[in-house]
C-alpha cells in the first residue's frame, strides 16, 4: 500500500541524517560498554512551515462518545421541550444510528449546569474540577463529523480519512517532528475503561502509521502485563544478561558491517541499542511510586490500577520525558441507555484527572508548550433513546481545548437551541486537525504524502485553520 | 514533498539517455504531478475549461483566443508562457498548489513543446506486444534487457553470486525457509552445468513454495480470520487459504486462478473447489455493530471490492473514483460503480451477523465423505424423531395444553447450596461465599452495572489461572428428595473469557460429575437455558465423559448467567449428614475457558428449568418470567419465539413426551457438534443484482445518481455480452484477455519485487500515470508475455499464465543469480540498485522471519494446510476488543509451530510478533509490504517467547548433534541459521560471551532454570540447566544475527 518511493527516500533521509551516526555511536559504546547519549529522529520537516506555539499534544480521547449535552453544552430550550416530539425539521433526512425509523423524542439535559470562574463558561454541575480550570481552557461547542459508527468515526477523528491505510495523527506528527527522545517511543498509547457504559472496541488501527514507516505508529504502553510489548528480558536473565548477549549481536553484526558495508546493519545494531535503551527506561517511566501523595491525590491516581487518572498522570510524566503525541483512550463513553446513572461515574472517572493534569502541567511550565484536547469520535442525540439514553450523534458536539497559543476561559461556536447541529462557525474534524497541525508549527496544506497517486495529507481535501479560537 | 522531487529528478536524470524529449518518459510525471490535477480529466475540478492530457484539447485555442500549446513554437504556446512566468499572479503552477516546477522540468516541457508536443499514450494502457530481445550471445532475455540499459549507464552485472549465497537466496525467496546445511554441501559439491537448475526444480516443487507465494496473494486479497469491524470476531475462512494453496503447488494457471476466485460460482462447471476459490468475493471487512447504515455499509463493501480488484488485476488505482473522476489515468466515477455492479449479486447484508444461527450470512460447509455420511444419517434420525415427538405430542390432544396450564403450580424452585469445602486441581483458588455482600459488574441492557448484593451462595475462582482446571465442591444438601443439579454460571464484565470464563474467548465445561459416597451418580439428560449451541457447546456434552466436548458459550449475546440443568436418572434421597462432591471439569483445548463464577443448586422437582438469570426471577420457582407469561397466552396468540419455548417446555417436561424428547435432543447435540467439526467458509451466492448508482462524492444517502450496469471502464471498451447483463465471470474473463494489457503486466511487476526488493515500476498498486515509469518498460512487456503465453523454445510444458513458470523464468536469469554486493561505482551511479547491477539485499518478510527461527531450530512442523493456529501471543493484547470481550488461547504441540502463514489472522490485532516485521492487517488490500528497521523488532528477537524457545530448542540441538566441543556446536549452529560456519572473530565473541553466561548460571542456577523452560517444545530430561541456558543465550545471539534474517 506504502508508497516505497516515499518509505526508501524516508529511511535513507534518516539514516544519513541520524542513525549513521547513531549507529557509530552505539559501537563506541559497545567497545567502552557506556550508554550512549543518542539523538532521537528529528523529523521530516525542518525547518517547520512556522513557529510552533507548542511542542507535544496530550489527546484525552473519550472513546464512545461523550454526550455533548451532559458534559459541556447545556440548552434550556431541549429541557423545556423534554419528551415532545422532535421537530422534523431538524432531523428530516440526516443519518441515525440505532434511533433509525423510531419516534423521535425530546430527551432533556439530565444535569444542571453552572458557570465557572471568571469566564463564566457553562459546564456540567457533574464536572467541578474541569470548572475550576475553565479560565484556562477554549471550549469548542460546534464540532461535527461524518461519520456515526465508533469504528468509522475513530478511524476519521485519527486519521481524517474513513479508509483504512492511514497515518493516524500521532504518526504524522512524529513523520514530520520527530521525538525529543531516544528512549521511548515518540508517539505513545494508553488505554482506560471504567464504569457505566458499553465497552466499545478500538481497533490498533487508530495509531497506525498507516502508508507511513511502520517506526512513526503509536506504541501502546499497557497496565496489565509487560508495559511495551516484548520489553521485559526473558526469564532468569538480567539486564547485564540481556547487555552483554546485545553487545555481542552487534559486534557479530558489526563484523558484518565492515564486510557488506550495508547500511540496513548500521540501522539494525542501532535498534538494539535503542531496545535496551527502551528496556532501561520504561520501568522507570512506569514507576509512579515515587510521586508525592499530593500530587497522586490531586489526579485520584493510585499506581499500577491502570485508571483514567494514573494514565493522565503518566501522560505527564511522558510529556516531561519529550513524548511527541500522548494519546489516551478513556472508554465507554456509549450511554446508550440510564444516562442518568452512568454519567456521574464516567464524571467520577476523569473530571478530577483532567484538571490535575491541566494544573499540573501548569505548575511545570509544561503547558505553555503542550495542548492538551479533551473529546471524542461523536456526540449524542438530543433525542432519547429509549426514554433514558441517547444514540451516536455526528452534527453537534464539544471539544475542549487547553494549552499553547489557545485562547483562555474562550467559548467557540455553538449548536442550535436543541443541541442538535453546529450552527455558529462549525468545526470539522478536518478544521480541527489543520488548528493543531498550525499550534505544531505545520501547515496543514504543505505537509504532504505521496499516496495512491495523490499528495495525501491529514486534513484530506479540505481542512481551514479555527483562527478564532488562537490566542 | 520535497522528498518526492528529488526523486523524480533522479529518475529523469537516469533516463535522459536521449537528447530528444518523450512525452511518457518525460513530461508525463511532470503533468500528472503538477497540472492534471486542474488540467486532466476529472471534470469536475478542471479550470480554465483546459485539458492537457489529450492533445486535441491542448492545442485547441481558448475563449480568448490563446492557444495553450502550439506544436513547434514554444514561445507562442500559453502554457510555455504561463510556466515562466515572472508574475507571482500569473505563474502555473498556481502557488497555492504548493507545486513548483524546476528549472530543468520547465526546460523540458518548453523543449517537448518546441520539438512538436508529440504525445504518446500511457505505457500502462497499450496493448502487450512481445518486445524483440535485445542482441546478446545467446543470453537470457531478461539479462539482455538488464544488460542494455546497464551498459547505456556504464556499468557491467556483477559476477555470480558464491554458491552457499545463491543457495540460501533462491531457498528463501521460493520457499520461505533457509537451506539445510546438507542441501548447501550438495550443491557446493554438484559441479554438473545444471546444478542450480535442479535446485530451482526441486524448490519450485515443494509444497513450501506454494506456502511462501500465497503470503503475498493473501495480502493482496486481504485473507484475515476475523471481520475487521467492530467485534472483529472470527470469520470462516480458512478453507480459501487451503484453495489458494492448492492452486499454487498444482500450478494452475493464472486465467483460472482468476476466474474461479471472482466467479468460481458461476462456472459452468462450477464444483466445491471452485464455489470455495469464490470466497474471495467474501473476504471485505464486515461489521455487526448495532445501529449501523446497511445501505452506508453495503456502500463499503462494495467500493473494496473494486479497490482490491483494480490494485490486484490492473494496477490503477481506482478508490479515489469512488467520489471524482480519475485525475490522472482515464477512470471515470461511473467506471467505478460500473466495477462495483459486477458484484452486485453477491448475496449480502449490510450488517453481517457475527453470531448465532445466521452467523457471516451464506456459508459453505465442507464436510469430508465421513462426515457427510454421518451428517446424512442424522438428518435421518432427527427426521424420524420429530415425527415421532409429533405422533406423541398430537394424540396427546387438549391435554397437552392442560399440561401447559398446571405445570406453574407444580414447579419448585431450585434449592441453591452452600458448599462446605472447595478443591482445585491445578491451584486455582476458588472462594466460597454464603450471605455476604460481593461486587458484581455486569451487562445491563448496554450499560456496564457494579452492584453490591449478597452472594446467595456464589463461588469465585481466583488466584492461578492455568489452562485446564478442575473444581471439586463438596455439598450437605440436607434431607430431601432431589431431581436435578444445577450448575449457574455467572458472567461478570471483569471476567475476559466472554464475560464468563477466566480466560480463552469462551466457557467450556468439559464434564460434570455428581459423587455421592464413592459412587458416582448418573445423569439421564442436560439441558441449558442457552438453547442456540455456539461452537457445538451443548449440555449434553457435560455428562459424555469426553474431554474435548463441553458445554458453554462462545458469544456475546445478553444473558447474566448461563444454566446447566443435569437432571438425574434416579431421584437422589439425602439426609441431614448426606454430602455429596459436585466436580467440574475444564479440559478442553481451550485455555484457561474456565469457569469464574457459579453457584450449584438442586432441585426437588423433576420440573425445575434451567433460567438465565434465577436471581432476577425470585419469585418464580424455577421458571423464567418470559416463559410464565408464555405459557399464559393463548396457543394461537404466541410469537414464534414463545411458541418455540413453550412447545421445549412441555416436550421436556411431560411424561410421556420427555424420553422423546430427550431422544431428539441428543441427536441435535451430535449434529451442533459435528457442525462445529465440519469445515465452513463464507460462500458467494449469486442473487437478483441490487440496482447499483452513482453515488454522489460516495455519498451513500443520495440516490440521486444515474443507475449503472455491470461495465469495464469505459476506456477499454465494452464487453460483448450481447446486451446480457455483464456477470463477474465476464468481468474475470476480460481481465485475463488480451483486450486487457494490465493484468500481466500488475502481476510480473510485483513478481519482480518479490525477487529483487523492488518492483521494475516501484509503486506495485498503481503503474499508472501517478505510478513510477518503470525503469524497464521492454522488460515487464517481454515478462508479461512470456506469462501470457510462454515461448515454447523457451520452456517446455510451460502452459499460459503459468505462475511457476514465471517465477523459473526469472529466479534462472544472471540478474537474479548476481552478487549483492555493490562496487563504489554502483552505489554512486545507481544507490537504490534500479538498474541492477546486482541483486538486491532484502530483510525476509515477518512470517519467515518466524520460520526461520523455528526451522533453524529444527522444530517448525511441516503439516500442508489446515485451519489456522495460535502461536504464542502476549497476555492481555486482546483487552481493547468487545463483543465478546476475549483473551487469547493459544494452540497446543505442534500448532504453535506452525509456518508464520498459518497464523490466525485477527485484523484490528494481528499477532505483534508478525506486526513488528510489517506485516498488514489485511483490513485492506496490501500488494506492497514495507520494510522497516526499528527498536521493536529487537525486542521481537530478544524477548518473544516465540524466539526465546527456539533458541532453547536450538541449544538442544547444538548439544544433542554439534558434538561435545563449543566449536562443534558454533559451526553446527552457523550452518544451520546462515549457511555458513563462523570467522574466528565471530567464534571469539561467542566464545567469551558463553564462558560468561556459564559463569552467571554457575552463580545463579536458578536463573537457568527459569530460561530452559520457556515454551512448550519438549526438553531433554537429562539437560543439564546451566550449560543449556548458556548454550540458548549463543543460540540466541545466533538468530539475533542480521544475516540471519537477511537475504543476501
Amino acid at each position: 500500500m506504502q508508497n516505497e518511493a516515499n518509505q526508501h527516500i524516508a529511511r535513507r533521509a534518516f539514516l544519513s541524517r541520524t542513525s549513521a551516526g547513531l549507529g557509530w555511536a552505539a559501537l563506541q559504546s559497545l567497545l567502552s560498554a557506556a550508554p550512549v547519549k543518542t539523538t532521537g529522529f528529528s523529523g521530516i520537516l525542518s525547518p517547520l512551515h512556522h513557529t510552533p506555539r507548542v511542542k507535544r499534544v496530550i489527546f484525552l480521547y473519550q472513546a464512545g462518545g461523550p454526550s455533548h449535552l451532559e458534559v459541556f453544552d447545556y440548552k434550556p430550550k431541549l429541557a423545556e421541550m423534554h419528551g415532545q416530539p422532535m421537530p422534523e425539521s431538524f432531523t428530516k433526512g440526516q443519518q441515525i444510528a440505532q434511533l433509525q425509523g423510531k419516534q423521535l423524542t425530546c430527551f432533556g439535559p439530565q444535569f444542571g449546569f453552572k458557570k465557572y470562574g471568571k469566564s463564566g463558561q457553562e459546564i456540567s454541575e457533574l464536572f467541578p474540577h474541569i470548572g475550576s480550570v475553565a479560565d484556562d481552557v477554549c471550549l469548542i461547542r460546534s464540532m461535527w463529523t461524518e461519520q456515526i459508527n465508533h469504528d468509522p468515526a475513530h478511524t476519521i477523528m485519527n486519521t481524517g480519512n474513513i479508509g483504512t491505510g492511514r497515518p493516524s495523527m500521532g504518526s504524522w506528527l512524529l513523520y514530520g517532528l520527530g521525538a525529543e527522545t531516544d528512549n521511548l517511543p515518540g508517539y505513545v498509547v494508553l488505554m482506560s475503561s471504567g464504569r457505566g457504559g458499553q465497552m466499545q472496541p478500538i481497533a490498533a488501527r487508530q495509531w497506525s502509521a498507516g502508508f507511513l514507516p511502520s517506526k512513526f505508529q503509536g506504541v501502546k504502553l499497557n497496565s496489565v502485563g509487560d508495559p511495551v510489548l516484548f520489553i521485559r528480558n526473558p526469564p532468569g536473565m538480567n539486564a547485564a544478561a540481556q547487555r552483554d548477549s546485545i553487545q555481542a549481536v552487534n559486534a557479530l553484526n558489526k563484523i558484518q558491517y565492515d564486510a557488506l558495508k550495508d547500511p540496513e546493519v548500521l540501522t539494525r545494531i542501532a535498534q538494539y541499542e535503542m531496545a535496551f535503551q527502551m528496556q532501561s527506561s520504561v520501568p522507570g517511566l512506569v514507576d509512579m511510586s515515587k510521586e508525592p501523595k499530593h500530587i497522586l491525590d490531586a489526579y485520584g491516581a493510585t499506581p499500577g490500577d491502570g485508571s483514567f487518572a494514573s494514565n493522565c498522570l503518566l501522560a505527564r510524566r511522558l510529556a516531561e520525558r519529550g513524548v511527541r503525541f500522548i494519546q489516551l483512550y478513556h472508554r465507554d463513553w456509549d450511554h446508550h441507555a440510564s444516562i442518568k446513572q452512568n454519567m456521574p461515574l464516567k464524571a467520577e472517572e476523569v473530571d478530577k484527572a483532567t484538571a490535575a493534569l491541566i494544573n499540573d502541567l501548569k505548575q511545570r511550565g509544561l503547558f505553555e508548550d503542550t495542548l492538551v484536547v479533551w473529546g471524542g469520535e461523536f456526540g449524542r442525540t438530543p433525542m432519547s433513546q429509549g426514554g433514558n439514553g441517547r444514540d451516536h450523534h455526528i452534527k453537534g458536539f464539544t471539544y475542549m481545548l487547553a494549552g499553547g497559543g489557545i485562547k483562555r476561559g474562550f467559548s467557540y461556536g455553538a449548536t442550535d437551541d436543541l443541541g442538535y447541529a453546529a450552527t455558529e462557525n462549525p468545526v470539522s474534524v478536518h478544521d480541527f486537525h489543520a488548528t493543531m497541525l498550525h499550534l505544531l508549527g505545520i501547515d496543514h496544506l504543505r505537509f504532504t504524502m505521496k499516496y495512491q497517486g495523490l499528495d495525501a495529507r491529514l486534513t484530506g481535501i479540505s481542512g481551514e485553520l479555527v483562527k478564532g479560537i488562537l490566542a | 514533498m520535497r522528498l518526492v522531487s528529488i526523486l523524480s529528478i533522479f529518475a529523469v536524470s537516469l533516463s535522459a539517455a536521449s537528447a530528444a524529449v518523450s512525452f511518457n518518459r518525460d513530461i508525463r510525471p511532470i503533468m500528472a504531478d503538477t497540472c492534471f490535477r486542474c488540467h486532466g480529466p476529472d471534470k469536475n475540478s478542471r479550470m480554465a475549461n483546459l485539458r492537457l492530457d489529450l492533445r486535441d484539447e491542448a492545442i485547441k485555442p481558448n475563449k480568448k483566443g490563446d492557444t495553450p500549446i502550439v506544436p513547434g513554437n514554444a514561445q507562442a504556446s500559453l502554457i510555455v508562457q504561463r510556466i515562466f512566468s515572472a508574475n507571482a499572479a500569473m505563474v502555473m503552477p498556481p502557488r497555492h498548489a504548493h507545486k513548483e516546477l524546476s528549472a530543468a522540468q520547465k526546460e523540458t516541457i518548453r523543449q517537448w513543446v518546441e520539438e512538436g508536443a508529440v504525445y504518446e499514450g500511457h505505457w500502462m494502457y497499450q496493448p502487450i506486444k512481445r518486445p524483440v530481445v535485445p542482441s546478446s550471445a545467446g543470453g537470457h532475455p531478461i539479462d539482455a534487457f538488464i544488460a542494455q540499459r546497464l551498459a547505456a549507464a556504464g556499468l557491467t552485472a556483477s559476477p555470480e553470486a558464491d554458491r552457499r549465497t545463491l543457495l540460501r537466496r533462491v531457498t528463501l525467496d521460493l520457499t520461505g525457509l533457509p537451506p539445510t546445511p546438507e542441501q548447501v554441501d550438495a550443491f557446493t559439491a554438484d559441479q554438473s552445468p545444471d546444478a542450480y537448475a535442479k535446485v530451482v526444480d526441486r524448490l519450485i516443487a515443494s509444497p513450501r513454495y506454494a506456502e511462501k507465494q500465497a503470503m503475498y496473494w493473501l495480502d493482496s486479497v486481504r485473507y484475515a480470520d476475523t471481520c475487521g469491524f467492530h467485534g472483529d470476531n472470527a470469520f470462516p475462512a480458512w478453507p480459501y487459504r487451503d484453495y489458494v494453496l492448492r492452486s499454487i503447488r498444482d500450478n494452475k494457471s493464472f486465467a483460472q486462478f482468476t476466474r474461479e476466485q471472482l466467479a468460481g460460482d458461476l462456472l459452468p462447471d462450477a464444483n466445491d473447489e471452485t464455489r470455495v476459490a469464490s470466497a474471495y468475493n467474501r473476504l471485505t471487512r464486515t461489521s455487526a455493530e448495532g445501529g449501523l447504515q446497511p445501505k452506508e455499509y453495503l456502500a463499503k463493501y462494495g467500493a473494496d471490492r473494486v479497490r482490491t480488484l483494480s490494485s490486484v488485476w490492473l494496477g490503477t488505482t481506482m478508490g479515489c473514483a469512488e467520489c471524482h473522476d480519475h485525475k490522472f489515468d482515464p477512470i471515470l466515477t461511473r467506471d467505478f460503480y460500473s466495477m462495483k455492479a459486477f458484484f452486485a449479486d453477491v448475496k449480502e447484508t449490510g450488517l453481517v451477523p457475527d453470531q448465532g444461527a445466521k452467523a457471516w450470512g451464506e456459508v459453505m460447509m465442507l464436510p469430508s465423505s465421513a462426515q457427510k455420511a454421518e451428517w446424512t444419517s442424522l438428518e435421518q434420525r432427527i427426521a424420524e424423531a420429530k415425527r415421532a415427538l409429533e405422533t406423541k405430542r398430537e394424540s396427546l390432544g387438549a391435554a397437552y395444553e392442560e399440561w401447559g396450564r398446571a405445570l406453574p403450580s407444580l414447579m419448585k424452585d431450585w434449592a441453591v447450596q452452600y458448599p462446605v469445602a472447595a478443591a482445585t486441581r491445578n491451584g486455582a483458588k476458588l472462594t466460597l461465599h454464603k450471605e455476604e455482600p460481593v461486587l458484581s459488574v455486569f451487562d445491563f441492557g448496554g450499560s456496564v452495572v457494579s452492584e453490591t448484593k449478597p452472594a446467595n451462595g456464589i463461588v469465585i475462582a481466583s488466584g492461578p489461572n492455568p489452562d485446564n482446571e478442575t473444581y471439586e465442591l463438596t455439598l450437605r444438601p440436607g434431607a430431601g428428595t432431589w431431581y436435578s443439579l444445577g450448575l449457574e454460571v455467572i458472567s461478570d464484565d471483569r471476567l475476559p473469557g466472554a464475560r464468563l470464563a477466566r480466560g480463552s474467548d469462551r466457557l467450556v465445561v468439559s464434564d460434570v460429575e455428581a459423587m455421592l459416597g464413592g459412587k458416582a451418580l448418573r445423569f439421564a439428560r442436560a439441558r441449558s437455558n442457552m438453547t442456540f449451541w455456539d461452537a457445538g457447546l451443548s449440555p449434553w456434552n457435560a455428562i459424555n465423559g469426553k474431554a474435548d466436548t463441553g458445554w458453554g458459550a462462545a458469544t456475546y449475546r445478553t444473558f447474566r448467567t448461563a444454566f446447566l440443568a443435569l437432571d438425574l436418572d434416579e431421584p437422589l434421597t439425602t439426609t441431614a449428614a448426606t454430602t455429596m462432591r459436585v466436580i467440574i471439569r475444564h479440559d478442553s483445548p481451550y485455555r484457561r475457558a474456565v469457569t469464574g463464577r457459579f453457584r450449584l443448586a438442586l432441585a426437588a422437582s423433576p420440573l425445575a428449568q434451567p433460567i438465565a438469570d434465577r436471581t432476577q426471577n425470585p419469585t418464580i420457582p424455577g421458571l423464567s418470567a418470559d416463559l410464565r407469561k408464555a405459557l399464559e397466552i393463548e396457543p394461537a396468540k404466541r410469537t414464534e419465539q414463545q411458541a418455540d419455548d413453550v412447545k421445549a417446555l412441555l416436550d421436556s417436561t411431560h411424561a410421556e413426551l420427555a424420553p422423546l424428547w430427550n431422544a431428539l435432543s441428543r441427536l441435535e447435540s451430535e449434529r451442533a457438534v459435528l457442525r462445529a467439526q465440519i469445515p465452513q467458509v463464507v460462500a458467494t451466492v449469486a442473487t437478483e443484482p441490487a440496482e447499483t448508482r452513482v453515488l454522489a462524492r460516495g455519498n451513500f444517502l443520495d440516490d440521486s445518481g444515474m443507475v449503472v450496469e455491470p461495465a469495464v471502464p469505459v476506456y477499454f471498451g465494452k464487453l460483448a455480452t450481447d446486451g446480457r447483463r455483464a456477470t463477474r465471470l465476464d468481468l474475470a474473463n476480460w481481465l485475463v484477455s488480451p483486450e486487457n494489457p494490465l493484468t500481466a503486466r500488475t502481476y510480473v511487476n510485483r513478481l519482480w519485487r518479490q525477487l529483487f526488493g523492488i518492483g521494475l515500476s516501484r509503486v506495485l498498486e498503481d503503474l499508472g500515470s501517478q505510478g513510477e515509469w518503470p525503469t524497464h518498460p521492454e522488460l515487464i512487456d517481454w515478462l508479461a508475455s512470456e506469462f501470457i503465453e510462454p515461448a515454447v523454445d523457451m520452456a517446455p510444458g510451460a502452459h499460459a499464465w503459468d505462475m511457476k513458470h514465471i517465477v523459473r523464468t526469472i529466479v534462472m536469469s544472471k540478474t537474479y543469480r548476481q552478487s549483492s554486493v555493490p562496487t563504489k561505482e554502483m552505489l554512486d551511479k545507481d544507490p537504490d540498485n534500479r538498474l541492477l547491477a546486482r541483486q538486491s539485499r532484502v530483510r525476509v518478510d515477518a512470517e519467515t522471519v518466524r520460520d526461520v527461527a523455528l526451522a533453524v531450530s529444527g522444530f517448525l512442523a511441516d503439516r500442508f494446510g489446515g485451519p489456522s493456529v495460535r502461536p504464542y501471543q502476549p497476555e492481555g493484547y486482546l483487552a481493547a476488543l468487545n463483543f465478546p470481550k476475549r483473551d487469547y488461547s493459544e494452540s497446543h504441540g505442534e500448532d504453535l509451530y506452525r509456518r508464520g502463514l498459518y497464523s490466525f489472522w485477527q485484523r484490528t490485532f494481528l499477532n505483534p510478533t508478525l506486526a513488528a516485521f510489517d506485516a498488514p492487517a489485511r483490513e485492506e488490500c496490501t500488494v506492497n509490504r514495507t520494510s522497516s528497521n526499528t527498536p521493536l523488532q529487537s525486542l521481537v528477537l530478544l524477548n518473544d517467547k516465540t524466539f526465546v524457545e527456539a533458541a532453547r530448542v536450538f541449544a538442544q540441538q547444538m548439544m544433542a548433534a554439534g558434538g561435545r566441543t563449543f566449536d562443534g556446536r558454533l559451526d553446527f549452529a552457523f550452518r544451520r541459521a546462515v549457511s555458513r560456519k563462523p570467522e574466528p572473530a565471530e567464534r571469539s565473541i561467542l566464545r567469551a560471551l558463553y564462558t560468561r553466561e556459564l559463569a552467571r548460571y554457575r552463580a545463579t542456577p536458578a536463573g537457568a532454570k527459569a530460561l530452559v523452560v520457556v515454551g512448550e517444545a519438549p526438553r531433554p530430561a537429562t539437560a543439564d540447566p546451566v550449560e543449556l541456558a548458556a548454550t540458548t543465550s549463543i543460540a540466541r545471539a545466533i538468530l539475533n544475527l542480521h544475516e540471519t534474517i537477511t537475504r543476501n
